[in-house]
């Protein structure tokens, strides 16, 4: 069914984002150990290691998901391998200029890059125009192959089938899989967010290119690197929520989930509002208007509530009471969706304005978006990334060595979590090199959190290693 | 009337020299904010002694930094804040701490002064001197050099906000406008006072124009940027649909 150069640019994807993603949570750790006054970095390189950690992450669980929904798109609609290759050739290049511009030109700026701080060189002078060049190489990449995607989609099914309209009638004609549902909602959102990213890099390159004649507006460009930076953060995730509805009953052995008229409607809602949620990141902006606040809070909550509520609810019902084949695979999706549940109520209650004056830029912010992304997003692609593997190799699994796993990944990830959440209802601010002595908790946390970060980084180092043989070998067979 | 002119004239000349160096004094005004003051034990003559934190803890206080044989700045700079309290009392109550940066001052030279700037039997006012002249200074980022040849201080008329827990919440330098005043009072009572930026013909898409005459925020061309984003997609989708339609069709 899928082809073999499909299969084989899959398994690329899986070991280049593996790869990085080990490399990335040794930065993390680095972070933590020096937040916590364990090692003595020099404050540039801390913020060096975590604006290439935050980029990293984003870029490639972002991947992670694509490469996931092509992959099983493949099932529905002949996807281009073409569109695929152009990525992930553009992401190469993309993510070895980030990673060469950050650790040898010393840009620091956070994977948000707020303006100006872009234009406030304090790194080499070239590191300022090479980032707008890698980010605008990734833009394109990206948006190439969700367009791609889109209208492959589209070659199969009518716009209102590919967003499951007829689902609201009785007895629809055509059934939409909800694989297809959320896919297509997805690539909506994610080529909004990557258009948002062009524009932004646009206005950029403007600034930088007139040499003072022309200059940005603050409000505008911090509403737009919200607007790409949040959405995209969120999106993924809803790449790897098309991978769970397509595979966790399938590979429990159960009969394959099917939209409802409350699925299709859950879904719907959650494009409309995932393209305004990010306007909760500019609560402390007084000059924005009070009705975008507004907007920003109630959507922060309807965009979260109807995929939350369909999803738990889907799983929910596969699982309670019902003979289910339990494999690491579903294993981690069902953790994956605790994990992406807990995270999302740790952002609302950050959404909440009333609460966001006590939370803003504390470490309740990392608390809650690593709680859906190391605890939930990046199961889900982990998961897909270990169904892949057994697919085409030997389906021998050492249920000892998955326990394993999965006991050190939740220990883990919940210690390294902990932590976060303490500290932000301590009130420890984030993104410090250094905490002065008045945060009394602020370095134990650190270091008990770099701790957790170590446990959770051993069964990814075995997932790694198992799930990276199997692909290599899959890369290098003929069939 | 020769006093007056020569003083309106001294005035004239001062503010210049303040606005050409308006960006220096700008980026000078960020130092050490939100900084602690550094708590320099204070003598008021004839009170016992006393220090920043006994002030600060009680209210929050605006502190003024002169010498008594200053023959430039100092005095206007006095005149200027006494008037501009005095003209229109400000709603919420505190102090201002006027202290000598000149190691020769004495606390009755500083009670001298204050006699003859007809504020010794304000409560609200208070003349002091510290024996810890550096240490205040560092902890306010201010920075006076003697001039052996004039045998003066080279120095900024620099007001400082302190608030209630001893942290430096706004700096101004030179003879400042009542408005700002306002802000230096509203920062030592922890009031947050928003700033908007001036129109700027170099900004062609701002989300909104402030208006300073009306005080009013406008919706600017920048919004339909926010918007641009998610009308490309949906063009996308629309063409990309029509397009494969057609090629079904044909």
């Amino acid at each position: 069914m899928e082809s073999i150069k499909i299969k084989k640019i899959t398994s690329v994807w899986i070991i280049t984002v593996l790869v990085l993603f080990v490399a990335s949570i040794v930065l993390g750790i680095l972070m933590r150990l020096n937040q916590g006054g364990a090692l003595n970095q020099a404050p540039i390189n801390f913020y060096s290691n975590m604006t290439i950690h935050g980029l990293t992450m984003i870029g490639i669980w972002f991947v992670a998901g694509m490469a996931g929904i092509n992959f099983l798109m493949e099932r529905y609609v002949k996807t281009s391998y073409k569109a695929n290759l152009t990525a992930f050739i553009l992401t190469v290049i993309g993510v070895v200029m980030l990673w060469v511009i950050t650790l040898v030109g010393k840009f620091h700026v956070a994977w948000t890059f707020l303006y100006p701080m872009p234009f406030k060189i304090m790194w080499a002078k070239w590191a300022t125009p090479a980032f707008l060049v890698a980010m605008s190489i990734l833009s394109i990449g990206w948006l190439i192959w969700s367009i791609s995607m889109m209208t492959q989609i589209l070659k199969k099914y009518s716009i209102a089938q590919a967003f499951a309209w007829q689902h609201f009638t009785k007895d629809p004609s055509v059934k939409t899989p909800p694989f297809i549902l959320i896919s297509m909602i997805t690539l909506v959102g994610v080529i909004t967010c990557l258009f948002v990213a062009v524009v932004l890099m646009a206005l950029y390159f403007a600034e930088f290119l007139s040499k003072g004649s022309f200059v940005n507006d603050a409000l505008l460009m911090k509403n737009l690197t919200y607007f790409f930076g949040h959405t995209i953060a969120n999106e993924m995730l809803y790449l790897g929520l098309a991978v769970l509805y397509e595979l966790f009953a399938e590979v429990g052995g159960k009969a394959k989930w099917q939209t409802s008229w409350y699925v299709a409607l859950a879904w719907n809602f959650t494009l409309i509002f995932i393209l305004t949620a990010f306007f909760h990141h500019l609560y402390m902006d007084f000059v924005q208007p009070e009705g975008f606040q507004i907007i920003g809070q109630l959507a922060s909550y309807m965009a979260s509530l109807p995929a939350a509520a369909v999803t738990v609810f889907s799983v929910w019902v596969a699982v309670y009471r019902t003979k289910i084949k339990w494999s690491l695979t579903n294993l981690l999706f069902f953790i994956g969706v605790a994990g992406w549940v807990i995270g999302g109520f740790g952002a609302v209650i950050d959404a909440t304005i009333s609460n966001n004056v006590v939370l803003h830029n504390t470490l309740w912010v990392p608390a809650h978006f690593h709680s859906y992304n190391v605890m939930g997003n990046v199961l889900f692609s982990l998961a897909f990334f270990y169904w892949f593997s057994i697919q085409f190799t030997e389906k021998v699994v050492n249920e000892r060595l998955s326990k394993l796993v999965l006991s050190l990944l939740i220990i883990g990830g919940a210690g390294f979590l902990l932590a976060f959440y303490l500290g932000g209802a301590d009130s420890i601010p984030r993104r410090y090199s250094n905490y002065p002595a008045e945060f009394t908790s602020a370095k134990p946390l650190a270091l008990v959190g770099a701790a957790f970060a170590t446990v959770y980084l051993i069964p990814i180092l075995i997932l790694f290693v198992t799930i990276t043989k199997r692909c290599i070998k899959v890369l290098f067979s003929s069939r | 009337m020769y006093k007056s002119f020569v003083f309106f004239a001294l005035i004239v000349l001062l503010t210049h020299s303040s606005s050409a160096q308006s960006f220096s004094d700008a980026m000078k005004e960020e130092i050490n904010i939100y900084q602690k003051i550094y708590d320099a034990p204070l003598q008021v003559a004839g009170k016992p002694p006393a220090s920043f934190k006994e002030f600060y803890s009680q209210q929050p206080f605006v502190l003024a930094l002169v010498f008594t044989r200053c023959v430039g700045i100092c005095s206007p700079f006095l005149v200027n804040l006494k008037e501009t309290i005095q003209l229109q009392p400000f709603e919420k109550d505190f102090k201002i701490i006027v202290v000598s940066f000149d190691p020769w001052d004495t606390a009755d030279e500083m009670e001298l002064l204050a006699r003859n700037l007809g504020l010794k039997s304000d409560p609200k006012w208070i003349f002091a001197v510290t024996d810890s002249i550096d240490q205040m200074n560092r902890s306010l980022g201010f920075d006076p050099v003697w001039d052996s040849v004039r045998m003066q201080f080279d120095h900024d008329a620099l007001l400082v906000g302190i608030n209630g827990d001893g942290y430096i919440t706004k700096k101004l330098i030179g003879l400042r406008e009542r408005n700002e005043l306002n802000q230096l009072v509203a920062s030592i009572h922890n009031v947050f006072s928003p700033t908007y930026r001036l129109p700027n013909p170099n900004i062609l898409f701002s989300c909104f124009n402030y208006d300073p005459i009306s005080g009013k925020n406008k919706p600017g061309l920048g919004l339909a940027f926010l918007a641009l984003p998610a009308v490309m997609a949906v063009g996308v989708l629309l063409i990309v649909s029509m397009s494969v339609r057609k090629r079904k069709i044909l």
